[in-house]
């Protein structure tokens, strides 16, 4: 029978798990477990933190030092996926407040702002966390995993214990037992953003990160990518695209991409040409 | 004699100790118990005369005859039942006086014992101290703040020990669950919940037809106690300060007298939130027509909770993943079906039931070790460091509670109220 190892735990706001099936290092799991701790004790915005701090030394705009290193390599990933999904993913970004622009040296951990800036990672910290777990577990030798942070963010690392890809089946908001869509993944990372859930009341509302206004309409947006941050800062970009944005930056990149308007209990697809697939 | 109960209770409590100790700094979370873990100094033991023999106080005796430095040289009871119940615990000739003032003018004592009615507490403990006496007195400390302030003054002044009857502070459960707290293992430390719940109307028997009442039930009389605060929340205000590392900043509260209207006149139901800085919060019920809460502090992090009366540590565990539950049954059984995960999903919120971790549990006696450190402090007269400051904040943090409830409301903690370190020690 083959070997199945679980840690389960509360971390960046949601219940973790991290699943690895065949032989294993003893401390690999909590080496994994360490390693989302990690980014949470760095990014989290409700206890004393470095971005706590980042922010509070931003709070003027101005300029300021990154001593943390995981919170040094978010904001280096940060840019990167301002960049490719053209601002529409935004973790400065604020309802109401105006915009501003920010500078980062990555080399000497320096930050410059034009204005009051303060960072939330909520859009992009879970898949962040579970690249740093898979990448420490990948490290002790796992080769078959499947982490999942707040089910909203899931990473498979290697094959399914059977040799073939990992089968992941979102569900139906609306058609109980049914799936939007299903996928295999092979070492890659799914993020689900969706402004319907009709059982987990209490959501943050999605907000476009050009002027932040908020998503309204019903609808899930999914990304399939090599790593989990670019899946989640996709799939919340996905949400609050217009469909010639959504077209543009899946050109770019070559994640999988999916988004669905929902009437009534029917997922209608968003899929623009150009935008590649995936479905079942 | 290895194997007496006093050697296994002491071993097992030095065991518990060291094993705290290796989690954090003991000298720095808990002073005093590293000073009673170690050797007694000298093999004199430190002659006690003991003031109330209620039910307390004979408890204190029975753990004192278990001590290796301390002994039961004197007794005294103005009510003579009580008196004749603590001649049967000591040997024939232990001197014993009515009036704790005959008892102190007898000579032939190093420290009192005061086990008597909380109002009593600081006139007796004035009068030990003038007659060049040091003092182990119960918790509360006094019925007014002024007088808790009063005799830590008068015991600086007169260069005597002062220790107030706090035995969690040596209770090994909690010296370890302290430790491991500080290590983080429960995370940033939010809440504490506590409660003393009991069902049964807190009466003493009083002879028919005496005039006892008052004497004998004196917890329900507001001139002689402030009921649940400074007869139960104490301890535990004691144990949210220490692990809050802090001192409350104002409480609020309301108190009722709500199922025993037998003419008492403390409350028989009290409910209090305590304000810690950062907005921390001790939430408080005692109450006395329920039991099925018991006594405990649930004191609650971010990555776990310690209940230390039921010594157990609980990691926070959420609810597993059904979706990834199944991916576990098909892998036992080598099969591959798609997995059903995406999206997050709602999970009741219901108590959690896990088991957690055993704290260590031990037949160790706390009130028996406290003795052991106070008899050392008085050998060397140096009060154990930090020891009065817990107990002198834990009484007037209950007297605030009181006045908050009898006012109505919220009461700041005066700042003046803040235990003030002797500038020298000794
Ligand atoms: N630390 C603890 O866990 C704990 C537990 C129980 C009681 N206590 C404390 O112990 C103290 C006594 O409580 P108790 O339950 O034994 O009460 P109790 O009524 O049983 O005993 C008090 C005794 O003091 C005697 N007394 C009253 N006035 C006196 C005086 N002026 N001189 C001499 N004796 C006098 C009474 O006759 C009585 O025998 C209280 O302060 C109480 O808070 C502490």
């Amino acid at each position: 029978m083959i070997e199945a190892h679980v840690e389960r735990f509360m971390a960046m706001g949601t219940r973790v798990e991290l699943h690895v099936f065949g032989a294993c290092d003893p401390q690999a799991l909590l080496l994994g477990r360490r390693a989302i701790e990690q980014v949470d004790d760095a990014l989290t915005i409700h206890r004393p933190s470095p971005t706590v701090s980042l922010n509070e030394a931003l709070a003027a705009g101005g300029a300021a030092t990154i001593d943390d290193p995981t919170l040094l390599a978010a904001l280096i990933e940060t840019r990167a996926m301002m960049t490719l999904t053209e601002g529409l993913f935004d973790p400065t970004v604020r309802q109401g407040a105006p915009r501003r622009a920010w500078e980062l040296d990555g080399a000497r951990g320096r930050i410059a702002a034009d204005g009051p800036l303060a960072f939330d990672f909520g859009g992009m910290g879970k898949g962040f966390a579970l690249d740093c777990a898979a990448a420490a577990l990948r490290e002790t030798g796992v080769q078959s995993g499947l982490l999942s942070a707040g089910e909203s963010s899931i990473l498979t690392i290697g094959r399914h214990p059977t040799g073939e890809p990992w089968p992941i089946g979102v569900p139906h908001p609306f058609a109980p037992g049914e799936f939007l869509a299903e996928f295999d993944l092979a070492d890659e990372a799914l993020s689900v953003s969706s402004t319907v859930d009709a059982s987990a009341p209490g959501r943050q509302p999605t907000l476009r990160g050009d002027d932040g206004s908020p998503v309204s309409a019903p609808c899930t947006a999914i990304a399939i990518s090599a790593r989990g941050s670019l899946a989640e800062a996709l799939s919340t970009a996905l949400m609050v695209a217009s469909p010639g944005e959504r077209a543009r930056f899946a050109d770019r990149d070559p994640s999988r991409l999916l988004c669905f308007r929902f009437d009534g209990c029917d997922a209608i697809s968003l899929v623009q040409p150009g935008v590649r697939t995936c479905d079942a | 004699m290895p194997d007496n109960p006093f050697d296994l209770s002491r071993r097992l409590f030095l065991d518990r100790v060291a094993q705290a100790a290796a989690l954090g700094s003991m000298a720095q979370l808990a002073p005093w118990a590293a000073a009673s873990a170690a050797e007694p100094a000298g093999r004199e033991r430190v002659r006690l005369g003991i003031i109330g023999t209620g039910d307390r106080g004979r408890a204190l005796i029975q753990n004192i005859l278990k001590t290796r430095n301390c002994a039961v040289a004197a007794i005294c009871d103005d009510y003579a039942p009580h008196l004749d119940k603590a001649r049967a615990l000591l040997p024939a000739a232990t001197p014993s006086f009515a009036d704790h003032r005959a008892m102190l003018d007898a000579g032939g004592i190093d420290a009192v014992v005061i086990a008597t009615p909380l109002h009593v507490h600081a006139a007796q403990t004035f009068d030990a101290l003038s007659a060049g006496l040091h003092v182990w007195c119960e918790k509360a400390m006094a019925r007014t703040i002024a007088d808790c302030t009063a005799m830590v003054e008068r015991s600086r002044a007169a260069n005597r020990v002062l220790q107030i009857g706090h035995q969690r502070l040596f209770n090994p459960t909690y010296l370890n669950a302290l430790a491991r707290a500080r290590a983080g293992e429960i995370g940033t430390i939010t809440q504490v919940r506590a409660s003393w719940h009991r069902n049964r109307d807190w009466r003493r028997a009083v002879p028919p037809g005496s005039d006892l009442e008052r004497k004998l039930n004196w917890r329900l009389y507001r001139e002689s106690s402030a009921g649940l605060m400074t007869e139960l929340a104490t301890h535990q205000i004691q144990v949210a300060n220490w692990f809050f590392g802090a001192l409350p900043t104002r409480v609020m509260g309301s108190g009722s007298i709500c199922f025993w209207k037998d003419g008492r006149e403390v409350y028989d139901h009290v409910a209090l939130i305590y304000d810690y800085p950062g907005g921390r919060k001790l939430v408080y019920t005692s109450l006395l027509n329920n039991a099925r809460y018991g006594c405990e502090e649930q004191i609650m992090g971010h990555k776990g909770s310690i209940e230390p009366e039921l010594g157990r540590i609980y990691a926070e565990e959420p609810p597993r993943v059904p979706g990834l539950q199944q991916l576990r049954r098909d892998v036992a059984k080598g099969r591959r079906r798609t997995i059903p995960i995406g999206g997050a999903t709602w999970f009741p919120e219901l108590p959690v039931t896990t088991p957690g971790e055993s704290l260590g549990w031990g037949e160790y006696d706390e009130s028996m070790l406290q003795f052991e450190a106070f008899a050392e402090a008085v050998k060397t007269n140096t009060p154990a460091p930090g020891l009065l400051r817990e107990a002198y904040h834990a009484s007037v943090a209950s007297l605030l509670g009181e006045q908050a409830m009898d006012q109505g409301q919220p009461a700041a903690w005066p700042a003046a109220l803040a235990f003030a370190e002797p500038q020298t020690a000794g």
